[in-house]
């Protein structure tokens, strides 16, 4: 059973008495904590929410790019406030958060085309972004210190486009040693892509520091919309969950035994695009939205297939939630 | 794809229908959150949206009642002392600590009904105490499930007590038979009231015989005209075999026995003998177990597990646990006769009937709406050794899968986390994991949430998290200029890149003010200066001042210069170092030996020799330089005097 327990209107400034039309959000993320909320959407801002203890507080609206913006992702917390932006106007921005206030950190306009996706690296490897846009490229800023970000740029990863970039959850090979500070253990740095060409791609850093294509994963007939890589639960397998134009959502997984041998199995046949897919911290539940306006919650059963356990329909009627003593008093 | 025994539950977002926009959604910790988007991407998206709000859905709100959280705190203490009975017991002495535990989680339940009833009276919203009620409703069918688990499954009662242990399930769960006799023998003439001959019958029902013949004997003294019949109805009462704890009899002795009584009940019936009361009558019947005398009662009886036992009472009081499916379907059958059709609870009974645990587990976790029931049922039950392993994906067995849902749903909540942790604990394939991916997104807005956090990671050499929450935590000090704490932190988390850029901060401040801050930190480093080089040098350089301050000049002296020449020191400070040593080349006795004032001096021509460029203006630098020159100048003065006196000094006699 699921209850609605919160509602951010993002349509509402404080002061404000008549209700200022808002235009489509294209992308919401939770931070790390859950504490905060950041928004964007075509009007080419990002707003930035104070969630705690089911409030909504708006703690910014930063306007830098030119055109819709796409997506927004969370830095881990370690790095401090950061959170990142990209958008049509072919730029991906760096926020930070120094002494309370937003400021634009940092500004990437290698790209010659429209930034669809991006994504922050397993804080294990630094703090690296990887950004997918629709000039086909994969860029991947690194920062090095000091203000200073350091881009490699994998050009032509997909043709006509690049949808989606997702990392690999941080895995160090061999033997688990505590290693004396300063030294950095050997990590394989990886993520996978999903582009206009149907495919999605495995990429993997090389001792060169060169990011080199390790996997082609063909099963979608249509453009690959978003691609999510599972978090690491300790079990020796890799799972990918993969969405596309085509409807389908597959599931591939990779016994990390054999190595290099990626398996997929059909999740759903949905009647319409899928968007999104996402996976819960624990990586138990795998969230799909579609075109269909739901959000599906899916499941993986004792032998293996994948259920779905519940439905997310956006539509009329009332939610009953359940009445709390905390919201009785509130009152 | 598998199909579930039943459609996926559908939640309605409110918001407008649209048939344009679709849903976005993203994860956090312990919800999720959904809005009404477009995934097209389009340039020039006029669409405004339907709907302007963004709604976070948590899957889990029981975790917020006031009152559950009783059962979450008290049952899991209960819950960790099952883990730890010892696992040598066996027998006897192991059944009954189960059993104990088993009562101890009903008397939970119980408690949290008792105060939830409480409230649900009390409430001053009809709406609210409907709810409440509801949630007493079901806490109370939790209980009458747990209670006929603990029966069949923990007690094991085997046939004979068997039918003891059923009826004190059902005379617990159908509690009217107390008002109704209060009422009744409180009344002036209690033979006369209007309840008084439903107040017998439920007696019998459940089998309360002695309170029954009491009952009748009031009915005896009151109509004298059927003293008589009264008298030998309340003898059948009493002479009815029923097993009794300490009874020596064998089952077979009670079967015979009863058998006897039984065959005495008919004799009486077919001799017409209580034709003259229709009540006493109608009361015989029904201890003959007579089926179509007892559906007469439904109101009486108000469910058909009750039905059930006094069937079993009065037909087959010896039943044995394996037959009991059969009885419990066919009384399900007869007492719904075909109006209504079974509901949750009932199939979750039927289940247990059967001896299908697995079955009764499904069936309550589609039911419940929250995991609580099943995770410590199932713990309960596997401690049994009852449970065959599942082989599932995740947890290697039912039990632990249950309990990894459970706990990660305490997760959510920012006070019953801490619960959670020792839930993972004794999940051994999973639980690790889980909770190392968990415990990272507790927010860490108290330093003494910090501590609790970190002290829990410690614990289970958790190095990955300790690391990370410190790093994390050093990050918020610096952000917030407390350089001391942020210091600490990333000493705690052997971060040297950190450390390094605190002690630089700290530095620079220095530089700025001419003082320290946080010198008790600094001064008390101890073996975590070596974390790094720049951190080293913070307390060496602390440690110059305060020989300085205790004049200790000659010591003050060397660890200076060791400071630059051994290159602990970054090179931007050594302007710094070279003019504090000013103050000791003045000063009137020799400080700086011949040697050390060489190396000064090699040291500023290093220097000077290799300035870097400034990228300042022009009038800026020669400013800049200007100051330089003059602080260059006034030490090569100084470091000239000082070696000139150091020469004369080494060159005399020692000690003069």
């Amino acid at each position: 059973m699921v209850s609605v327990i919160n509602t951010v209107d993002t349509s509402h400034e404080d002061m404000i008495a008549s209700r200022a039309v808002l235009p489509l959000q294209h992308d919401a993320q939770m931070d790390y904590y859950g504490t905060r909320l950041a928004t964007c959407s075509s009007d080419r801002s990002v707003k930035i929410f104070d969630v705690r203890n089911g409030g909504q507080i708006l703690i910014a609206d930063l306007r830098g790019h030119e055109g819709p913006v796409w997506q927004v992702a969370w830095a881990h917390p370690m790095y401090g406030n950061i959170l990142a932006s990209c958008s049509y106007d072919r730029k991906v921005i760096i926020w930070r958060e120094e002494n309370g206030t937003w400021e634009k950190s940092h500004e990437h306009a290698g790209h010659d085309s429209s930034v669809n996706s991006v994504c922050w690296a397993p804080h294990d490897y630094g703090l690296i972004l990887a950004c997918g846009s629709s000039d086909g490229a994969i860029s991947l800023l690194t920062y090095t210190g000091e203000g200073q970000w350091e881009v490699k740029k994998i050009n032509n990863a997909h043709t006509i486009g690049c949808n989606a970039v997702s990392w690999a959850p941080a895995v160090v090979p061999g033997s688990l040693i505590d290693h004396p500070s300063g030294q950095k253990p050997n990590y394989i740095k990886r993520f996978a892509s999903g582009g206009c060409d149907n495919l999605i791609k495995l990429w993997k850093e090389e001792e060169d520091g060169q990011w080199k294509e390790e996997q082609k994963l063909e099963a979608h007939s249509d453009w690959v919309r978003d691609v999510a890589w599972a978090p690491s639960i300790g079990l020796p397998t890799s799972t990918i969950a993969s969405c596309s134009q085509d409807g389908r959502v597959f599931i591939w997984t990779c016994d990390d035994a054999s190595s290099n041998t990626w398996s997929p199995k059909l999740l759903h046949k949905f009647n319409d695009v899928v968007w999104h897919v996402s996976w819960s911290i624990t990586a138990n539940i795998l969230a799909v939205s579609g075109g269909d306006n739901k959000v599906t919650l899916w499941k993986e059963s004792v032998d293996g297939q994948w259920v779905c356990i519940s439905d997310v329909n956006k539509g009329q009627g009332s939610v009953s939630a359940s009445v709390t003593e905390g919201q009785q008093n509130e009152q | 794809m598998e199909e579930l025994d039943g459609e996926p539950t559908v939640t309605l977002i409110p918001g407008v229908n649209s048939k344009k926009n679709q849903m976005y959604f993203d994860w956090g910790p312990g919800e999720m959150l959904v809005c009404e988007t477009s995934f097209n991407k389009k340039e020039k998206s006029e669409m405004v949206p339907s709907c302007p709000f963004i709604y976070i859905i948590r899957k889990d709100v029981d975790v917020y009642s006031q009152i559950l959280r009783k059962l979450f705190n008290e049952s899991h203490g209960i819950f960790l002392g099952l883990q730890r009975i010892d696992e040598e017991l066996t027998g006897k002495s192991r059944k009954s600590q189960l059993v104990r535990v088993s009562k101890n989680y009903r008397s939970v339940i119980r408690a949290c009904m008792e105060e939830m009833h409480q409230v649900a009276i009390a409430a001053k919203d009809p709406a609210n105490g409907r709810q409440f009620s509801s949630q007493v409703s079901i806490l109370s069918a939790m209980e009458l499930i747990w209670n006929l688990c603990e029966i069949l499954f923990i007690e094991v009662a085997p046939a004979g007590p068997l039918l003891l242990h059923l009826l004190d399930w059902v005379r617990l769960h159908v509690c009217e038979v107390d008002s109704l006799s209060a009422d009744v023998l409180g009344s002036e003439n209690p033979s006369k009231h209007d309840s008084f001959w439903n107040l017998v019958t439920i007696l019998v029902l459940q089998g309360r015989l002695d309170e029954a013949r009491q009952m009748l004997s009031k009915e005896a003294d009151a109509s004298p005209a059927s003293a008589g019949i009264c008298r030998i109805m309340g003898d059948l009462m009493r002479t009815m075999p029923i097993l009794s704890p300490g009874n020596t009899q064998t089952l077979t002795e009670l079967e015979l026995k009863w058998q006897h009584w039984h065959e005495e009940c008919e004799r009486y019936l077919q001799d017409s003998t209580f034709a003259t009361s229709p009540h006493l009558e109608s009361l015989l019947k029904i201890m003959l177990g007579d089926e179509a005398a007892l559906l007469e009662q439904k109101e009486l009886l108000s469910n058909w597990y009750h039905f059930l036992v006094t069937r079993l009472l009065y037909s087959n009081p010896t039943v044995k646990p394996i037959d009991l499916h059969y009885y419990a379907q066919s009384s399900l059958d007869l007492f719904l006769g075909g109006e209504s059709s079974p509901e949750p609870l009932d199939n979750i009974l039927l289940a247990a009937f059967e001896f299908d645990i697995h079955q009764v587990i499904k069936e309550c976790s589609i039911a419940l709406s929250n995991w609580w029931f099943v995770a410590h049922l199932t713990d309960l039950l596997d401690h049994c050794k009852l449970l065959q392993s599942h082989n599932l994906y995740f947890g290697s067995n039912m039990r632990e899968f249950l309990l990894l849902e459970y706990a990660s749903g305490l997760f959510a909540h920012p006070s019953l986390w801490q619960l959670g942790v020792d839930y993972f604990d004794y999940c051994p394939e999973l639980g690790r994991v889980s909770l190392e991916l968990h415990i990272e997104r507790i927010p860490l807005n108290t330093e003494q949430k910090a501590l609790k956090v970190l002290r829990i990671c410690e614990q289970r050499q958790m190095t990955e998290q300790v690391r990370s929450i410190c790093k994390i935590l050093a990050m918020k000090a610096v952000r917030n200029n407390r350089l001391g704490s942020a210091l600490s932190w990333s000493i705690r988390a052997k971060d040297a890149a950190f450390a390094t850029l605190v002690s630089d901060r700290f530095l620079r401040d220095y530089c700025e003010r001419g003082c320290f801050s946080d010198l008790d930190l600094i001064d008390n480093l101890g073996p975590a200066m070596m974390l790094s080089d720049r951190l080293t040098f913070l307390g060496k350089y602390r440690e110059f001042h305060r020989m300085y301050g205790e004049k200790r000049f000659a010591d003050a002296a060397s660890l200076l210069l060791s400071l630059m020449t051994s290159r602990i020191a970054p090179r931007s400070f050594w302007m710094t170092l070279l003019t504090d040593a000013l103050p000791l080349l003045e000063q009137k006795q020799v400080i700086f030996s011949a040697e050390q004032t060489y190396e000064l001096m090699r040291c500023l021509e290093d220097l000077t020799s290799r300035r870097p460029v400034h990228g300042e203006s022009d009038t800026e630098q020669l400013q800049d330089d200007d100051i330089e020159t003059t602080k260059v100048e006034m030490l090569r003065l100084s470091l000239a005097r000082n070696l000139a006196r150091a020469i004369i000094r080494e060159g005399s006699l020692e000690g003069s």
